[in-house]
């Protein structure tokens, strides 16, 4: 344990802060105040109901962010396993004590609030698989006696999010899962043969009926949007609408005739690239893009630069987790993707959501802040 | 176990795949990018388009219907726009919350409150209740205006086509009524189409609302709206509009006063009555009684009134003057008397007249049991003398009197416009032969029969336009056709100038001499029939058309006078007649079913409706033009 103790003398807390990744936070309150502005467009030119609330949450969250990232890297990894267990106990417990919400069970009450144990889980499965390879050796990683372990810790969580029923998430944690394997250093022979059989099991899933015929609906519709333009492909055509018509330089703020009328649902969570490229336009929306980029870049070289390998792993797993939010809600307003109901980065209105990635780059900022100052990153 | 963290090769490892997975991420954001260039900038014109499209709809804007207008400009059809305030009990969650809310905009009384309440408990809340109708204008909107604060309040402005007149003119005017299928299937362009679809639009069920439908529809507008993803309109374009065009309007040739003054004349009565301009065919007067209230046909017929009207032994829904057919009697005998001369027989010919006439192997008796004794033609008309006229039909052959029935309009209908027109019959060898198409042996005419049609009975049948045409005809010697409708739009119809007839004048002068004596000499069987206003005289003829022949065992029994029996049973009463005999411009028809007499039951009638005619005289006024049609809203509308 004595490799993850920071070394030299205790740093007063204004040197703490002052050391903070400042550029990151810089980055990820633009991001944020994408998000206010443009549900402050959604609520009809109002900060009720979701633009201040949205404020209120990312401060909050950042505030949360720059406490756990001030926390250091080795306690994280001694709760590595704890957080992954309690969000799997939760997650469990879901169908059992959770409140249904649009036709799925997802939500714990908690208190006076309510949180998303699928959520609490994209981090723990991070933290998880991070503490199981920090503690293997290189030639370990691809020994079929150590293959199993994190296909288990990744296997059971994603079952339970697909049973209740939330293919999106399902596929985030999954995703998120292998990205770290691979990033560990998994053979090539059994990348592939993991490749294999996710497709295989795709296969099977449609064969077989696994899938509920919303979620078949979605698919084919992503596939062959405008064979039902009316039916499920309406949302995606609409979305596609209000994106192509904001043009180069957009409508203009809270000028979005698709948003005033009401042509999109889930304005302001999972279709609100769409309202913030119709009004900003190609110039606004491939700008939120460069700055999700730089966050990613970002993230990966303090990951890079990290002394420990959990350290490495944890950071890379964040931004592969930041990064899947990105390219799946993205492709998904446009066209590219199923819509399976993933949200906006910092940007879609949800609390649990925003703490979760605010709390991922806690960690992040807590891999910084116990970074190899003579390591190199990228 | 203890590992070495800081393993360089598993750093190594990390560093590689870890540059791998930033790699695949960029090259899928950049591939997001590529989207995103080509939605927003290859293919903006195209969403662009999109998006217009789905902010903007096309709402059609439904025409005012024409309105139809009397011969001087009175509203006989019009539009009344209708605001109402309905509320959705349902939506206004606390109705009485909800209905003292509206009543600080509109007055609901007491009791009418309590009404709506005990309605919405019975409709429990799922039906629309009408709180008020026909509200004014401000109100109206003020409520739109306070609206957001009016849970569950639904204005509504509705057009209801207004028939002034009521009654009086249902059998000209006819009414509208809800688009059917047929309607909807018939060939028409898609503006009509899109129109007929429009909820509530009428179209013309019957009479000149039906004739007319095309004048009287008028061309939809159209306006462009925005409309949000669930079809609410929340902004109408103002400057998309391209306004409806109303319908034209349709000026009759009725009057209304003298059409209410029929009316009232004969209410009571299952009758009609026709008045007509002599010169020019114009009909002044087109009257049947009982008739039904065309206002609530509008609004759809209760199925309870319908099957009432239907069932009514006075035939509300008969249209009599042009679908009533009756026995002529003997309003038929100035035309066998043309015909007589016509076919050579002297005016000054004289019959004694015993009370009976004897031909074939059967007396024929004439009205009065003890005889008129010598009669010559005008003296028979006046006296309405059977024997001379069953003299006339010996001495002539059936197609002679034929011919003359035709000439005078007998057996034919006329361009009115108003549908239900029955041609009635004009026997003659060759109608016989028509008629007994089928059985050859029934084709033979028999003299016996021409003494029948002679006085008008037989087979002879005419209705009411038929007969004031008829005596139009004699009292003008033009062969004036009649007709109803003017003024279409700012179109007058051309009215030729009638031709004189081929019937020579002196033959037509002793038809008009026998008219004037029936009601004005001693003895004429209609003198009680006299214009109490003595410088005006009517000529006119009596008719009495049988329905039931008395039995001899009825007879035996007393049992001789019309009044004694059942009404169904009663003989029909005809008058006919023309003023002023001097310079004649009015003709006029009345039929009063099962009247028993004409001279007792049709010719007061007759009177009192051609007393207002000539006090009106409304031949000698001008009528509305043309030109002032093509305004907008012509229509005056009837004091009180």
């Amino acid at each position: 344990m004595a490799s993850i103790i920071l070394p030299g003398p205790r740093r007063g807390i204004q040197d703490q802060i002052a050391r903070l990744h400042w550029p990151l936070i810089i980055m990820l309150s633009l991001i944020a105040g994408a998000g206010v502005v443009t549900l402050y467009s959604v609520g009809g030119g109002s900060w009720s109901p979701w633009a201040g609330t949205h404020a209120l949450r990312f401060a909050i969250s950042a505030f949360v962010m720059i406490v756990m990232g001030l926390i250091g890297i080795r306690y994280w990894m001694a709760l590595s396993y704890p957080i992954y267990f309690v969000a799997l106990i939760a997650l469990a417990l879901v169908p059992f004590i959770g409140d249904v919400n649009m036709g799925a069970r997802r939500w714990i009450d908690v208190g006076p609030m309510q949180f998303q144990p699928s959520e609490m889980m994209k981090i723990g499965i991070v933290l998880a698989l991070a503490r199981y390879y920090h503690g293997l050796r290189a030639e370990q990683v691809s020994h079929i006696l150590y293959l199993a372990p994190p296909l288990v810790m990744i296997g059971a969580p994603v079952g339970l999010v697909f049973l209740q029923p939330d293919l999106g998430t399902a596929i985030m944690i999954g995703a998120t899962g292998a990205a770290i394997m691979v990033a560990a250093g998994l053979s090539w022979r059994l990348i592939f043969l993991g490749i294999v059989g996710a497709i295989g099991g795709a296969i099977a899933a449609f064969r077989f009926g696994v899938l509920h015929e919303y979620q078949l609906k979605r698919i084919f519709t992503f596939l062959d949007p405008d064979s039902d333009p009316l039916g499920a492909g309406y949302h995606l055509l609409q979305s596609k609408i209000g994106l192509g018509s904001g043009g180069l330089v957009g409508k203009g703020y809270m000028m979005g005739t698709q948003r005033e009328l009401n042509f999109l649902p889930e304005m302001q969570t999972d279709f609100i690239f769409t309202i913030f490229g119709e009004e900003f336009g190609f110039v606004g929306s491939f700008g939120l893009l460069l700055l999700y980029f730089g966050v990613i870049m970002t993230g990966m070289n303090i990951a890079l630069r990290s002394r420990s390998h959990f350290a490495r792993l944890a950071a890379l797993g964040i931004c592969v987790t930041f990064g899947l939010y990105v390219l799946i809600n993205t492709g998904m307003v446009m066209g590219l993707a199923p819509v399976v109901g993933v949200p906006l980065p910092l940007v879609s209105y949800g609390g649990t959501v925003m703490l979760t990635i605010m709390a991922g780059f806690g960690i992040v900022m807590s891999a910084h802040m116990s970074r190899d100052p003579d390591a190199g990153g990228l | 176990m203890r590992v070495n963290s800081n393993d360089p090769e598993k750093k190594e490892v990390v560093t590689r795949r870890a540059v791998l997975l930033g790699g695949g991420f960029s090259l899928l954001l950049a591939g997001v990018s590529a989207r995103l260039f080509q939605l927003q900038v290859l293919e903006y014109e195209k969403y662009q388009r999109l998006a217009q499209e789905n902010q903007f709809n096309t709402r059609i804007i439904a025409p005012l219907r024409g309105e139809i207008v009397d011969r001087f400009g009175e509203t006989l059809a019009s539009n009344r726009q209708n605001f109402r305030l309905l509320l959705m009990p349902d939506e206004a969650g606390d109705v009485d919350a909800a209905l003292d809310r509206i009543r600080r905009f509109v007055d609901i009384p007491e009791d009418k409150h309590a009404r709506l309440l005990r309605e919405i408990r019975r409709t429990q809340g799922y039906a629309p209740v009408e709180i008020v109708n026909n509200l004014e204008w401000d109100d109206f909107s003020r409520i739109n205006y306070e609206l957001p604060h009016l849970p569950g309040a639904h204005p509504e402005v509705s057009e209801t086509r207004n028939y002034p007149l009521g009654n009086a003119t249902a059998f000209v005017i006819g009414y509208v009524g809800a688009v059917t299928d047929r309607d909807l299937a018939a060939p028409q362009n898609e503006n009509q189409q899109v129109l007929l679809r429009q909820p509530g639009f009428k179209v013309g069920r019957d009479g000149l609302e039906r004739t007319y439908e095309k004048e009287l529809r008028g061309v939809a507008g159209a306006m462009d709206v925005k409309v949000n993803a669930h079809g609410r309109v929340i902004e109408e374009i103002d400057d998309s509009i391209s306004p409806p065009v109303q319908g034209q309007t349709l000026g009759l040739t009725i009057d209304a006063d003298l059409q209410l003054a029929a009316m009232k004349v004969l209410e009571g009565e299952s009758a009609s009555a026709c008045v007509i301009d002599v010169e020019t065919g114009d009909i002044l007067v087109l009257a049947s009684t009982p008739a039904f209230d065309p206002n609530i046909f509008t609004k759809g017929i209760p199925s309870d009134l319908w099957r009432e009207l239907n069932e009514s032994p006075y035939k509300p829904l008969l249209n009599k003057p042009l679908g009533g057919v009756y026995p002529p009697g003997s309003t038929f005998k100035m035309i066998t008397a043309i015909a007589a001369q016509r076919a050579g027989v002297d005016p000054s010919f004289s019959v004694h007249c015993n009370g009976k006439f004897w031909h074939g192997n059967r007396f024929f008796h004439c009205w009065k049991k003890e005889g008129h004794g010598r009669v010559d033609m005008a003296g028979a008309i006046k006296h309405s003398c059977d024997v001379f006229f069953y003299t006339m039909g010996t001495k002539l052959d059936i197609d002679g009197i034929a011919e003359v029935a035709t000439d005078l309009g007998l057996g034919e209908t006329f361009e009115l416009g108003i549908p239900g027109q029955q041609n009635g019959i004009v026997p003659s060898r060759d109608w016989k032969r028509r008629y007994y198409a089928g059985t050859p042996e029934n084709q033979i005419w028999f003299p016996g029969e021409t003494l029948s049609v002679a006085i008008g009975q037989g087979a002879t049948t005419a209705t009411p336009l038929q007969l004031a045409v008829m005596t139009a005809r004699i009292a003008s010697g033009k062969a004036i056709r009649p007709r109803i409708v003017r003024l279409v739009g700012g179109l007058e119809l051309p009215q030729n100038n009638a031709p004189h007839m081929e019937l020579s004048e002196e033959h037509l002068n002793v038809a008009r001499l026998g008219m004037y004596k029936v009601v004005n000499e001693v003895g004429g069987t209609a003198v009680r029939s006299a214009l109490a206003n003595k410088d005006w005289k009517l000529a006119g003829k009596t008719g009495t058309a049988q329905v039931y022949r008395i039995t001899d065992e009825e007879r035996r029994r007393g049992l001789t006078k019309g009044e004694d029996l059942p009404w169904h049973r009663r003989d029909h009463a005809l008058f006919v007649c023309f003023a002023p005999f001097d310079k004649p411009r009015y003709a006029c028809s009345v039929v009063v079913e099962h009247g028993i007499g004409g001279a007792k039951y049709a010719g007061p009638k007759a009177r009192d409706i051609m007393t207002a005619v000539l006090n009106k005289d409304p031949a000698r006024m001008k009528p509305i033009s043309a030109e002032s049609l093509t305004t907008a809203s012509v229509g005056r509308t009837r004091e009180g």
